[in-house]
Order: structure tokens, then sequence, then C-alpha cells
């Protein structure tokens, strides 16, 4: 039977499941969410998907929360390990117990034979967590197969010969779950029983509460997988909250958590029922699932075509594919891209690959770039790999992890945002988990069109090699007299990176030891804080080390010193954390070190409100350490705060340094979304990369950023922004920017189009400027973008025209590009030079200006005599 | 060259408004007919005749001009009171209060206006700064405030800060910590009743170098703000931009300002767990002159619609004392105001009302930056001089003290001792036909 006529057996053996009329599709409000999700090559506890939620709380409610875990520990379960790979795991949660015995006898004996039950242990009491109000469900797992005869009459019934058993009895499976949702859990009746999952080593649990409670209650902290995903909801409909309506949702051997709200809910319903498909929890999450089982098994979809189904690449993207790929995309838009889902979303899933024993995480994000998402990767002994709304997740994790178990340290090796429908990556990425020929089980992160990700793999993690004794005892002889002599900072971090390549992680450490220990004075430790600042932000050679590993240790590093100077209360260099009275300011060039651990990430008692509040008792200098996704870092100062200056450390979290006005704020590593919006003066410099919304109604300042920025930096900005970015960005640089002339005092941005690999060596990247829409409908200001070989077309400009470069030009970015030099360390000899040869400004950078577009300026237009 | 110690341009701006004036006091009293191009079926020319008379007298005309409502056959006019007989009207010698408090949380500053209502926004760049200066200065004297919109605070404002609300618009313009912790009241501008799901816009000859100026942006240009924030594309990114604001600003309430899509409910309800004060839906009929012909009064749903079902939604959810559910678009009369709270509304928001009490005919050439007669909608140096603020002060509180005073005879009317008893009362309401019958049932 070949797959057409298959495909068409199935879906019309859903026919007798809906013998009801279309509902009406009145959705429940979604709205936004926190999501998190990881796939490792070893498997991972529990208690650390905890910690990113936790982390995440302020992204949901406490309304909906969920979990998924793919590639189970058969221990947890007490069952054999073949159990798992082989029988369905049918998780039932019971809000009322007494219905089970009915549950058993009409929805599971009569198709399944039961080789296995489980209860999942809960805590004996739920309101023993704090804020939980709503009793969640009992979870029976029962580990089954289909009976033969139900198999063998399914075949008959639907006339379904030379097929696959697997096929028929997946379609079995999830009609029955189906029939067991409708009977049990209805939607506007009476809740009492329904289908968490029903996969093949697959579990999801979910509640009424928050996503990290949900692994509280049912003690899944020791419970190991390869694949985790979990979610918190914020739903805004309805005083009975339900457990059904939490995500994830699932499909056959995948379950699916979404962070947004789209709009077609109900033309993709539509588009289901066409289809004998009718979702039963009324939230676009379901709908969202149930359209990746129809293309993926049903239809028989690869990923790739699932992922082009729901992200459709279209304008200039779609122009860029090859030919044979835009012949297949057509063809597959023609047909889905009315069901594709339209409004912000992004989705993760946690797949299990039943054929090729794998498991899976993948991460898709939407065409217009409407939700925060960043991936990241880290390749050791062990691999791990996530998707998250924030980058703040990942590390809690990462942190939680290298705790633990030493195969895992705390910083990944990559990091990257994603523009779903891009024709370079597809805005797609996809974690497998899988054996190898010889029997390890191994990692391996590709993209959507198949390319790998994959982290230098010439270097080698830390542990792996060591150095012996006797030289390390030399090495730190050496080491010791050079910290004696009079160097600055800047002198010993230049000394370090000669001698680096050469070392090993052992060689390192030794330094950072002898480092610490002399570290005693106030301005040993200042010079000490800055030597290892140095070591974090810039970029140099390391031989075969791995720069992420190295971050690891600086961190460390750096976290002993702050526990010096917290020990040690010298009123010049004083450090505070949460809890601790807040210091009146004696009048003296104070630092303050605060440690922000404790604080909460935002509101009246926050991080963000105790720097204001010592701010206005006359603190100046601010050294922030440990930031675990803590927001709004340097907003409330007001108006005119220069000779302020905050240093922040950590992973900090979203709207940093929005609307200062005179600070100075460096952040020793890469910050998150809602950076620097309505920023009016001051300075800003990121270590890394910035992500959406980047510098929105910027009105000033001089901004640095050493990376990327991702969807729609400087977007509405006016003033005089003076910014230099010296990766790229993902899409809508600088739409609407409204900044006068910049030779006249007004505003723009400087894009390179570089990166530093991970020797230190600065790379151009293959286009300074990917997206398809750079400084759209802008009226004012201007790019300088450095595209020697014009890879940067008129076709990615609406509103915007090239100019050539003028000596005017080049004396009013010039400074900029100096202090970048100071500041990254990136060489403007380097960016004026191009395959080796070194070339005049004017043919390294082009002007973007303001083209006088008709839309903006009807009457200048009309007096120009404009077509 | 002077005359009498003022330029000719001086001489010409006091001639026109000398004449403007004149005519503002003359025609509500005219003997022969209305003028038949003034007004339309919403303002008709009673209503903008009878505003004119309450801006100058402080009550509503005595002469026979129809001063309660309009003739559009729909939306309030087609909803009248259901008095109590005379014997249970409540005596003139009682009090009757009218005043709502702005924040029903718990927690936070609280603060009350003795008016249920205060001035809507309208940016500077869209009005002149006179026109935002009689405001500023009339709610300052009766205790209630104005918004700033979404162009900028004027530095002339900030003498008036405590009765000034600011606005935080999808453009961004003129939003800056300094004007935020001026204002004790923010308010989020999602979207405007007038143009629901198209941002903003101020058109290129309305640009002009001092609005380019306060805006810091390019002077002529057409300014655009978009559609949605950009940074806000979910629910908790909207508590995130509270956060945002509440950490610049923590005592300051916030408002937010929506249109009214079909699932109005939810918004307000996704406001309410984010954290916000003062919930304002801003309907079709109002709106700024400028809105594109395709959009104004063609999108969402009608306000006398949108207020009741939020109403009962938070009602539903349990929510409803915590949130102040102020409604806009379109409010003219005392009777618009009192029939929005009997709706379900805490109070209204004022906009082109205030407009026409400054002399506003209704004409409808907002969006041209020469365009209004009356130096209303203009930041034109020359013409935005025909508008005095202390004129423009005087004028806007007689016309507020107008409106109390017949929202108090309807509260006694109604057998009512304060504002707040009136607030979903759909009981007292009947809803009247375009053919001039009248439903015994109240609307729903």
């Amino acid at each position: 039977m070949d797959r057409e006529q298959l495909i068409e057996a199935l879906i019309t053996s859903r026919r007798s499941l809906h013998k009801s009329p279309l509902p009406r599709y009145d959705n429940e409000a979604e709205g936004g969410c926190g999501v998190i999700g990881m796939a490792a090559s070893t498997p991972v506890r529990g208690s650390h998907l905890l910690q990113a939620l936790q982390q995440m709380r302020n992204r949901g409610n406490g309304k909906g929360g969920g979990i998924a875990a793919v590639g189970l520990d058969p221990e947890f379960f007490g069952c054999q390990r073949a159990t798992l790979a082989n029988d369905y795991l049918l998780a039932v949660a019971y809000l009322d117990s007494s219905v089970r015995p009915q549950v058993e006898a009409t929805c599971i004996e009569p198709t399944f034979i039961v080789d296995a039950t489980f209860q999942v242990p809960t805590l004996p009491d739920f309101r023993s967590i704090p804020g939980l109000e709503v009793q969640p469900p009992d979870v029976w797992c029962y580990f089954v197969h289909v009976r033969p005869d139900t198999l063998a009459q399914f075949r008959q019934q639907y006339d379904i010969a030379n097929s696959d058993d697997t096929a028929i009895e997946d379609e079995i499976v999830y009609q029955n779950t189906y029939s067991l949702n409708s009977a049990f859990y209805a939607a506007t009746g009476e809740k009492r029983a329904f289908v968490l999952s029903h996969g093949k080593n697959v579990l999801v649990l979910k509640m009424v509460g928050y996503g990290d409670d949900v692994v509280r209650y049912y003690g899944l902290e020791n419970l190991r997988a390869h694949v985790w995903i979990g979610h918190h909801r914020y739903p805004t409909r309805g005083k009975v909250w339900h457990p059904g309506g939490a995500h994830p949702f699932i499909g056959m051997h995948e379950a699916l958590v979404h962070n947004g709200d789209f709009a077609n809910y109900a033309s993709i319903c539509s588009y289901l029922a066409q289809r004998n498909i009718k979702p039963l929890f009324l939230t676009d999450t379901e709908v969202a699932v149930l359209m990746f089982d129809l293309l993926h098994r049903v239809y028989g979809y690869p990923l790739e075509y699932v992922i082009e189904a729901i992200a459709p690449t279209t304008e200039r993207d779609f122009t860029l594919l090859a030919p044979a790929k835009q012949r297949l995309y057509s063809m597959l838009q023609a047909v889905h891209l009315s069901s594709s889902p339209d409004g912000p979303w992004f989705f993760l899933i946690a797949q299990s690959d039943v054929r090729k024993r794998a498991h899976r995480l993948v991460g898709i994000t939407d065409t217009s770039m409407l939700r925060p998402q960043v991936f990241a990767l880290q390749r050791g002994v062990a691999t791990i790999g996530f998707a998250a709304s924030e980058k703040q997740a990942i590390d809690a994790v990462l942190e939680s992890l290298s705790r633990e178990d030493t195969r895992f340290w705390s910083c990944a090796d990559l990091y990257w945002n994603a523009r779903g429908g891009s024709h370079t990556d597809g805005g797609a990425f996809i974690f497998t988990v899988q054996g190898d020929e010889t029997g390890n089980t191994v990692l391996q992160c590709v993209d959507k069109f198949g390319r790998v990700i994959e982290p230098d793999p010439t270097r080698h993690p830390l542990n792996t090699h060591s150095t012996d004794g006797h030289s390390l005892v030399r090495h730190k002889a050496t080491l010791q007299s050079l910290l004696q002599q009079e160097l600055t900072a800047k002198e010993l971090f230049e000394q370090i990176c000669q001698r680096m390549p050469a070392w090993d992680y052992d060689g390192v450490q030794a330094f950072l030891d002898v480092l610490e220990q002399t570290a005693r004075s106030d301005d040993e430790r200042e010079r000490a804080i800055e030597t290892l600042t140095l070591l974090m932000d810039r970029r140099y050679s390391i031989g075969t080390m791995k720069r992420s590993c190295l971050l690891a240790m600086f961190d460390g590093s750096f976290a002993r010193l702050v526990e010096c100077i917290r020990d040690d209360r010298s009123p010049v260099f004083a450090c505070i954390g949460y809890g601790d009275q807040l210091p009146e300011y004696q009048g003296m060039d104070a630092a303050l070190l605060i440690d922000a651990r404790a604080y909460p990430i935002e509101g009246n008692d926050s991080l963000a409100r105790a720097i204001v509040t010592l701010y206005q008792r006359g603190f100046r200098r601010f050294i922030v350490a440990h930031t675990r996704g803590h927001r709004f870092i340097g907003c409330g100062m007001g108006v005119l705060s220069d000779n302020v200056r905050i240093d922040v450390y950590g992973s900090p979290g979203d709207y940093l340094a929005s609307g200062i006005d005179g600070a100075e704020v460096i952040v020793h590593g890469s910050a998150q979304d809602q950076i620097a919006q309505i920023m009016k003066g001051g300075k800003l410099v990121v270590n890394g990369d910035v992500g959406q919304t980047f510098m929105y109604g910027a009105k000033g300042g001089d901004v640095f950023i050493q990376g990327n920025a991702a969807g729609r930096p400087l977007i509405n900005a006016v003033g005089k922004p003076r910014v230099v970015i010296n990766g790229t960005c993902l899409d809508y640089l600088a739409e609407s920017f409204m900044a006068g002339d910049p030779l006249h005092g007004g505003g723009f941005v400087i894009v390179n189009g570089v990166s530093f690999d991970e020797d230190g060596t600065l790379r151009d990247m293959d286009t300074p400027y990917p997206g398809g829409n750079l400084f759209s409908l802008a009226s004012g200001g201007a790019i300088y973008i450095r595209d020697p070989h014009h890879r940067v077309t008129d076709d990615q400009l609406n509103g915007g025209q090239f100019a050539p470069l003028t000596v005017d030009d080049w004396t009013l970015i010039r400074p900029y590009l100096e202090q970048n030099e100071s500041i990254f360390g990136i060489s403007l000899v380097r960016l004026l030079t191009v395959d080796g040869s070194s070339h005049p400004p004017a043919l390294n950078y082009r002007k973007i200006q303001p083209a006088g577009h008709k839309a903006l300026m009807p009457e200048e237009a009309w007096v120009r005599r404009e077509a | 060259m002077k005359l009498n110690g003022k330029t000719t341009e001086e001489r010409i701006i006091e001639k026109h408004q000398e004449a403007l004036h004149h005519g503002f006091h003359t025609w509500p009293s005219l003997v022969f007919d209305r003028p038949s191009a003034l007004g339309d079926a919403r303002w008709t020319s009673d209503l903008i005749l009878s505003t004119w008379m309450q801006a100058e007298t402080g009550k509503p005309p005595d002469n026979g001009l129809e001063y309660r409502i309009g003739r559009s056959g729909g939306g309030f006019d087609a909803l009248a009171f259901k008095y109590l007989p005379r014997e249970q009207w409540i005596p003139e010698q009682e009090v009757v209060d009218t005043s709502i408090p702005l924040n029903r949380r718990p927690y936070d500053r609280h603060i009350s206006i003795p008016i249920p209502w205060y001035g809507g926004g309208m940016s500077y760049g869209s009005v002149g700064e006179q026109i935002m200066l009689s405001r500023a200065k009339a709610a300052r004297q009766l205790g209630t405030f104005t918004s700033s919109g979404e162009g900028g605070y004027p530095e002339s404002l900030a003498p008036y800060a405590e009765h000034v609300i600011t606005q935080v618009a999808t453009g961004m313009f003129g939003v800056r910590e300094e004007t935020i912790l001026r204002a004790p009241i923010i308010e989020f501008k999602y979207a405007q009743g007038a143009k629901p799901g198209l941002g903003g816009h101020l058109l290129g000859d309305k640009s002009t170098t001092a609005v380019a100026k306060m805006r810091e942006s390019v002077p002529w240009v057409s300014l655009f703000s978009p559609f949605p924030f950009h940074s806000v594309y979910s629910v908790e990114d909207h508590k995130k931009h509270i956060d945002w604001m509440k950490t610049i600003h923590p005592d300051a309430l916030l408002a937010v300002k929506v249109s009214t899509p079909v699932d109005v409910d939810m918004v307000a309800m996704g406001s309410y767990f984010a954290g916000a004060h003062i919930i304002q839906i801003d309907g079709g009929y109002g709106g700024t002159g400028a809105a594109p012909e395709i959009a104004k009064k063609n999108i969402a749903m009608p306000i006398e619609l949108a207020i009741p079902k939020v109403h009962r939604f938070l009602l539903s959810e349990g929510v409803r004392d915590e949130v102040v559910l102020i409604a806009g678009g379109g409010i003219r009369t005392a009777d618009d105001i009192a029939k929005a709270i009997a709706l379900g509304a805490d109070g209204c928001i004022l906009g082109t009302a205030e407009l026409v009490a400054l002399g506003c005919t209704r004409c409808s050439n907002c969006e041209r930056g020469r365009g209004c007669p009356f130096g209303l909608t203009t930041t034109d140096p020359q013409l935005s001089q025909l508008v005095d603020s202390d004129w423009g002060a005087e004028r806007l509180c007689r016309f507020y003290t107008s409106l109390q005073r017949q929202l108090r005879t309807i509260l006694r009317h109604l057998g009512l001792r304060s504002v707040l008893e009136l607030r979903g009362r759909t009981d007292v309401l009947s809803y009247s036909r375009r053919d001039g019958q009248h439903g015994s049932r109240a609307t729903h």
C-alpha cells in the first residue's frame, strides 16, 4: 500500500470519531509564556529544568505550567528499558480518581494489553507548595501495546493492507486518546480525566501552577531524561483554570510548548476539520501540534517540509533559494500557507523518534521574529543543546548542571538567535540525540536545511589534559614574579595574552590562583578585577582551549574575588547583597560591588530599584556581579545621570540601560532583549550580542556592540544616537529612523559585519546584512555599512538609497571606529583591509541615507516633481 | 511697523480673535434657524452651539438649544434615562457626589478626581501648545487630569505636572525618564478608537519645526507611530512593559489605552494581570479628525457595546472592583457621560468635546498644517496665536462646571446620591429605536 493510500485510509478512519457538529471556535485567550527546552547526550535530571523555570516565573502567571520529557530513565518507572522503548507510555491524568476503573475498563483494556502500570509519585500535600491553589491531577502511566485483534480489525475495517504495523498502531492509539478525552474531559463540561501523553518514551505532566511546581509536585527532580521542555502559561480568561489547557500538548510521539498567540486559530481549525481532526482543548497550541502530527506522521513529511509549511520562506528570502528549493517550497506553500500559524509564536517540540531510536528537540521561530528566542550548544565529553525564551534561563541550567556534573561547565560554546523563514538557516534548529556506530550516544544540531551547527571540533574542553606537577610549580613562580611588577591591568592582560596559547587549562587556573592570592589590598583587587574583565571581554589566541571553558573559569575566579571583597568590608570597595542594609554614601569615590543573586528580578525590591536608591544617596560607581536575568538595570536614575558607571557581569535581563541619560553602562558578556530603549544620552558597551528591539525609540547616546543585534534594532529612533554594531542584525535595522542629518548633529549606525573566531581572529561575514528590510521608511540619520564587495543590494532597502562615502562622512565616523578599537581591540586598520590589502574608507564603507520617500514627504515630493 | 504698540501681524491676529470670540458668543443665540452647514448627525449644530454657550456661561442653555443628545439614531442617541417621578428626586440641598477614584487596588497611590472624567490624549503636533496649556490649566483648576498625548511633554506644562498624564505610545515620541518621573499617571497607548490597528499618523505639513524639535525627528516629514509596540507582542511583554515604568516611577498609576476589538474583555483582563490601574477603552465615534477616512467609524466595536462587555467580564472574573474602567471616543455631553457610566464604566475621557468648547466646528480639516480656522489643531506660529491659554482654560472650566451640574441633576432624578451608584445600572436606561418608539427593556 503506498503512502497516499495510507494517508487516505487514516484520515477516513477518523470520521467516526466526530459525531457532533463543528463546535464554535471560541478559543481561550492564550498570550504569553516562558519556554525552555534542552537536549543532552547524557540523561539529565529534572532538577535542572526546575532552576530555569523558576527563574522565568515572571513570564507566567501561575495559571498553567507543564513539562515533557523524552528518552526516559527506566529506573524512575521501575520497568525494563525495552518496555520504555517498545511500549506506548499512556499517561492519564485523573482529576477525579473515582473514575479510574471506568476509564480503564472502557478506554484502555479493550484496545490495549497493559504490560505495566505506574502511579507517578506526588508530594503528600499540594498545599505545601506556596501559591499552588488547585489540586493537581493524579497521574497513572500505563505501558501498553495494541491488542493484535484490535489491530487486525482496524486493518480490515479501513481496508489497509501491506502496511507497517506501527503506522496503524500509532493511529489506533491516537484515536483512542481522542475518544477517552471526549468521554472524560469535555472542554465545556465535567472534567474528570484526560490523556497527558501517549507516545513511546515520552512523558507529559501539567497542572494549574507554575512549570517548576510540576517538577516539585511530581518528584521529577530525580527523573533523568535526554530531552526536556518546560512551560509557564499566562492565560487571561476563565476563573476556573483546568490542567488540560496548560502546555505541552501532544501529537503522537511529540509534545509541543508555545510562546505566543496566533490570530488564525479558526482557519487552522477549518483546515484540520477537512482532514477529520477536531481540537478538544480550545487553545491555539493544541492545533499547532495537531498540524505538526498531521504533516509529520500522516503525510510523512521530513522535518524540513514540516518547518516550511509552518514557517514559510517568502519575499526576498525566497528569491535567494536555489531553484529546486523554490519549486519544492512553492508546492508546499500552495497547500499549506493558509494553515501556517499567523502571529507571534515560538514552538519547542520534544520528540521521540521511535524508528530511529532517537530523541529530539526542535525549535521553530515565526517568520516575523515576534517572539524572543535563544539557542545554545555546548560540546564537551557530553553535549547539550538549548532553546529558550531568554538566555538567562539557559545559563541557569548550565550553572545548576555544572555544579553537579563536571562534564558540563557554566558557559555554552555557542549562543544564537534565529529568524524564521530565512534562506540562511530557516530559523529552525533541531537537536538530535542518537546512538552512533560505536554505541555512544551523541547529540547533533542541524538547521532546517540539515547543515550542522558545531563548535570548533579541534578544541578540547576542560579536564582532558593535565600538566605535570613540576612545571606547574615553576609556572606559578614565574607568574608570581610577573604579578609583583608594577603593571597596569591592561599591561598585565597583554602579558598573559602573549603566553596563553602555550598554556593549557591547568596553566590558566594556576594564573588565576596566583591572581587571587596576590589580590589583598583594594588596589590589587581592583587590578585583578580589571584584568579578569579584559580576559572575559577581549578576544585573543587561546591555543586549542575552548573559550567557553575559559569564560567559566574566569567567572569562578571573579566570584571568588567578589567573596573576598565582601568579607573584607573595605569602605572604598564595599560589597552588598540582597538583605544587607543599603549603605549611606560617605562622600568618597567609592565603588560599590553588588551581588545580584538573591535580589528579585523586578519589582520594588529589585536590584534595579536598589541601584536607583543608591544613586540617589550619591553613589556613582557600581559593579554588579552574578546577574541572573535581572531586569531594568540602569533604569530609573532620571535626567542627567552623568558620572555614573555601571559594570554588569553575569546574565543580565531585559531592558538594561533603557532610558539612561548620561550614565555609562558596560556589559561584560551578552545582553538580552529591549536593551537601551528610549536611551537619551550616555554610553553603552556590550561585550557580546544584544537581543530584540535594541534601542527602540532611542534618542541619543554612544553605543558599541561587539557582536550582533537580533530583530528590529533602533526602530523608531530619533535625535542623535551613534551606534557601532560590529557583527550584523537579523532584520529591520533602523526602520523608521528619524535621526536628523548625521553630518549636522544627527544619528547614525555603523555596521561592520565582522566576527571573531574562537582564536581571536577577526573574520568577515558572508554578508554584512542578511535580512530583507534595511533602513525601511527612514526619514533621518544614516547607516554606514562595511560592505567592500557590495553584497547588500537595492532590494534590501525600502525608502533608503546608497550614497558614496564623503570625506565629511569619514571625518564623522572615524572617531567612533577608533573608540571601537580601543574598547574591543577591533583594529581600524584591519577593518580597512580587504583580501589582504588596505583600501581607502570609501571603498570599504557605503552610506545608506533616506531617499525622500513619497509616502513620508508628500509635499516635498510634489515640489521635487517625483513620479 | 507698529501701531498702538503692536505689529501688523499682532493686530491682524487680534482682529481675527475678536471676530471668532464674537461668533462663539452670538451664534448660539441666533433668532433665526440654525446654520445648516454646521455639524453632523452626531455633533449636531445644537450640540456644538450649546457647548459654546456652556463654555461661556457655565450652565446648560435655556433658549431651546438641544444639549443632551444628537441625531445619529444610534449609539448613545438611542439611549434614554428612565427617570423617577418627581417626588423621588434627591432634593437640591442634599449633596450629590460626582467623584471617582482612579486607583481601586488596595496598594499604590490613591488619587481621586471630583468629576468622573479627564482629558484624553491629544499630542503636541496634533494640537498646538496653547491648547495643551488650556487643558492643563483647566485640569488643575478642577482637580482632574489631561493627557499629553504621544508627541512629547512641552516644558510649559511642567508647572501643571500634577495634573498631566504622560503618554507612552508606540513611537515612543518624547518618552524620557524625565517626563515619566513628572507624571502621577502614565498612560500606555496601544491603540486609538479612530483607527484601530493603524498606529499614529502626523502628516508632513503638521510636522513643523517645533514639533520635530519636540520629537527629535526631521521637520516636514510625516511621522508614523507603528501599530504595535515592537517590544510587546505577547501579554507577558505587556507586563514587562508595565514593570519597566514601575521601576522608573514606582509611585505612578498606570493606565492602558486600547481600542475595542472583539476580544476587548480579554485585553482588559490581561492588563489587570499585568498591573494596570486604569483601563481606557477608546471607541470609534471620536478620535482624531486626522484619521484615514477608510478607518473612521468603520473599525472595531461601538463603545456602547464594549463598555458592558468589559464591565461584565471583569465582574465575572471577580476583579471589577480592582480596576478603573474609563470609556472614551466621542463623548459629547453630560448625558453621554452618564450613559457610559450606567453601561458599566467608572468614568469617561473627553477629547473632541473640549476642542468644541474652544471653538471647533467639526469642519474636519485637522490633518492639514494650516487647516484649522480656529487655531486649535495646528502648531502654525500664526494660527496658534488665535487661542490664548487663559481664555481657553476659562472656557474649559465653565464647560466642565456645566457638565457637572447636569450630571448631578441626572443623578438626582434617578434617586442616586453618588456617581458610583450609577455604575452598571443598565436598568435605568431605555433603548429607543430609530422610528422614535421607546422599548421598555434596558439595553444589553
